[in-house]
């Protein structure tokens, strides 16, 4: 039975973040967290390869300690079993930092045969943790895949590429990112449900990565924020109010005025 | 030591990408003012191919450097990886960038993991202070704009598409093929079983003269649907904030933002689009900006040259209605 690695990331529910005014980054503890949205068809397209072939799927999150409520919910998914990647020092890391944080709790739980990761995270929109991971660990990665097959030892994906798409073939094991474009996502199973207080992921800590503190966390980023200012918008041109036939009205004339319309 | 300057050149089959080429616009500013000679890499599979290359010739690169190899063809990453590794260990470039492609965003964590190096992300302005390079980005939350460096050379970036325009040079780049060492390793992982050229054209929004484009205000992709009509009688093309996209009321080539495209036309109508810094740097080179919306003081409606206090989807159909009945 081969083994199936899916990385989730929490994210920050939109409208509840604070960002630390010292170190400019998120302030992830105060923030209420969601699965990243494209953390879910990620976790399908590992689902459906273990209906299908029987992989076993183990999924691991690197986040603050209020992870664990959607780790569980991820359980009752189907899942085999959760890990949390955890510690102090892993807070502040940019993606080189959270990559190797990732590349070393996976090489934990080698052999694995496939990793399986979001095309990108809602809060960094970066995409660059899947490749990054792979690189890490001298795996091959395939990023945008949209299907994804396993047959006869060997992946098949489809991928979007800028020229065009694109069938690769490829052999365990090996880092893909899936694109949100799947139809159908199945809901939690109830008898998981039921049972989810007794289910707590596994803590992996830095005791266990064993990684230099200067290899993570914030002082593991290479990426440091200089400085942020805020755009101050100033009100450049003149508001209309009204009922929307005379300021439909107002607009095409400006619109004529201009020559966008004869 | 650090003399030098990488863009990634991505081509296909004889093209490069435009993207490849927008980079290099501001890129010969901090390469002029930071001293440095500006490098477009240029792999591929054909040599012939590659030096017809129409632009090669009027790039404002100082030099182009270019790998042959059969197993480039579809540019791999991690041969591209590999290649680029080796490239940078062997000449210690100051800073290597990337266009935010797809194949930009898939090689270049690749190359930031292998040489330790940071990446940033939806660069989209570069600031040269004390002989110092800071990448500019707009960040999470509301309309602020984060100032990067890097601790460690190279410097990496990907940068934003669109956000820059294509400039051509009056030199011509010095051009030359760099041969890797006997024994490097060609291989890849990943066999190109079949490729298929994309079924629908690109969408022309991001030349536009005139851009029509909704956001949440709009309600419902019924409503969404009347900027399409719009669109046909002012000879626009239609964009959509991210949630409008995710919302399944347009689709994503359509975005607008530092995720999506950047547009610069000529006339921008913003109906029920709040302003949000992810979005705004993606339009805000446009001449004349129009808002819709019901929110006086939404961001969107300080930016624009002209705001109309109303409810979107009825301003539409007022809109829609005066023009169809003036045919
Ligand atoms: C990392 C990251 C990357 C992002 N990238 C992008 C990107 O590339 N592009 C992008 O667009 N966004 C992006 N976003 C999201 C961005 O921050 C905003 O959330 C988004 O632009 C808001 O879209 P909106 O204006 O459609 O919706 P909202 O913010 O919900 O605004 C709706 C607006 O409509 C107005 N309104 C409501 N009802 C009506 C009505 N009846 N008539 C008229 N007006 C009405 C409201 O007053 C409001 O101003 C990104 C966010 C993050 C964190
Ligand atoms: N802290 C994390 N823990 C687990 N997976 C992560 C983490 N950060 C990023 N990922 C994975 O990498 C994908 C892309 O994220 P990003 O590179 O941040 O845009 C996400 O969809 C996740 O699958």
């Amino acid at each position: 039975m081969g083994r199936i690695v899916v990385c989730i990331k929490g994210v920050p529910k939109p409208g509840t973040v604070k960002v630390d005014k010292e170190t400019h980054t998120l302030r992830r503890e105060s923030a209420e967290l969601i699965l990243n949205p494209p953390d879910r068809p990620a976790l399908e397209v590992a689902l459906r390869l273990k209906d299908q072939t029987n992989f076993e799927v183990i999924a691991i999150s690197m986040g603050p300690p209020n992870m664990v409520p959607l780790l569980q919910k991820v359980y009752a998914l189907g899942v085999d079993d959760i890990y949390l990647i955890s510690d102090r020092a892993f807070a502040g890391s940019d993606t080189l930092a959270t990559s190797r944080i990732l590349a070393k709790a996976l090489s934990l739980l080698s052999p694995f045969d496939l990793v399986v990761m979001g095309a990108r995270s809602i809060d960094g929109e970066t995409g660059q943790v899947p490749p990054e991971t792979a690189s890490l660990l001298n795996l091959p990665s395939i990023t945008y895949v949209k299907e994804l097959r396993f047959v006869d030892g060997k992946f098949i994906a489809i991928r979007e590429d800028d020229f065009g798409e694109e069938e690769v073939e490829f052999s365990p094991a090996a880092v893909v990112s899936i694109v949100p474009e799947i139809d159908y996502v199945r809901p939690p199973s109830l008898k998981r449900l039921l049972s989810l207080k007794e289910i707590t992921p596994k803590i992996l800590t830095n005791a266990e990565l064993n990684l230099d503190e200067a290899s993570i966390g914030l002082s593991g980023s290479p990426t440091q924020v200089a400085d942020v200012f805020e755009k101050t918008l100033v009100s450049r041109g003149e508001i209309f109010e009204g009922e929307p036939d005379e300021l439909a009205e107002k607009l095409i004339e400006v619109l004529k005025e201009k020559g966008f319309l004869a | 030591m650090a003399e030098c300057i990488f863009a990634f050149g991505q081509c296909f089959e004889g093209k490069l990408h435009p993207a490849s080429l927008e980079i290099l616009t501001p890129l010969r500013e901090v390469a002029d003012r930071l001293n440095k000679r500006l490098i477009l890499i240029g792999l591929a599979d054909d040599k012939e191919k590659f030096l017809a290359i129409p632009e090669l010739k009027k790039l404002l690169a100082d030099e182009v450097w270019y790998i042959i190899h059969p197993n480039l063809k579809h540019l791999p990453d991690d041969l591209c990886e590999r290649v680029l590794v080796y490239l940078a260990s062997e000449h210690k470039p100051y800073g290597i960038f990337f266009p935010a492609t797809k194949k930009g965003l898939s090689v270049a964590p690749r190359v930031a993991g292998s040489l330790q190096a940071g990446l940033c992300a939806h660069v989209n302005a570069f600031e040269v202070k004390n002989g110092n390079l800071f990448l500019l980005r707009p960040t999470y939350g509301e309309n602020i704009i984060a100032k990067l460096t890097s601790q460690r050379l190279p410097i990496m970036a990907t940068l934003a598409l669109n956000a820059f325009p294509i400039k051509e040079a009056e030199k011509e780049p010095l051009i030359k093929e760099l041969k890797h060492p006997e024994g490097f390793d060609w291989s890849t992982k990943l066999t190109i079983k079949n490729f298929k050229p994309p079924k629908k054209e690109p969408s022309r929004l991001s030349v536009a003269k005139v851009v029509v484009a909704g956001g949440m205000g709009l309600k419902s992709k019924e409503n969404f649907q009347m900027l399409f009509e719009l669109a046909k009688i002012l000879k626009a093309e239609v964009g959509g904030t991210r949630p409008a996209v995710h919302a399944g009321w347009v689709e994503a080539d359509r975005m607008i933002g530092v995720s999506g495209v950047s547009v610069r036309p000529k006339l921008y109508l913003a109906f029920g689009i709040s302003g949000a810094i992810q979005h705004t740097v993606g339009m805000e080179g446009s001449e004349f900006i129009v808002s819709i919306n019901i929110d006086k003081e939404a961001p969107m409606m300080k930016m624009a040259h002209i705001g109309f206090v109303c409810d979107a989807p009825s301003f539409l159909k007022a809109l829609l209605r005066k023009l169809k009945a003036k045919d």
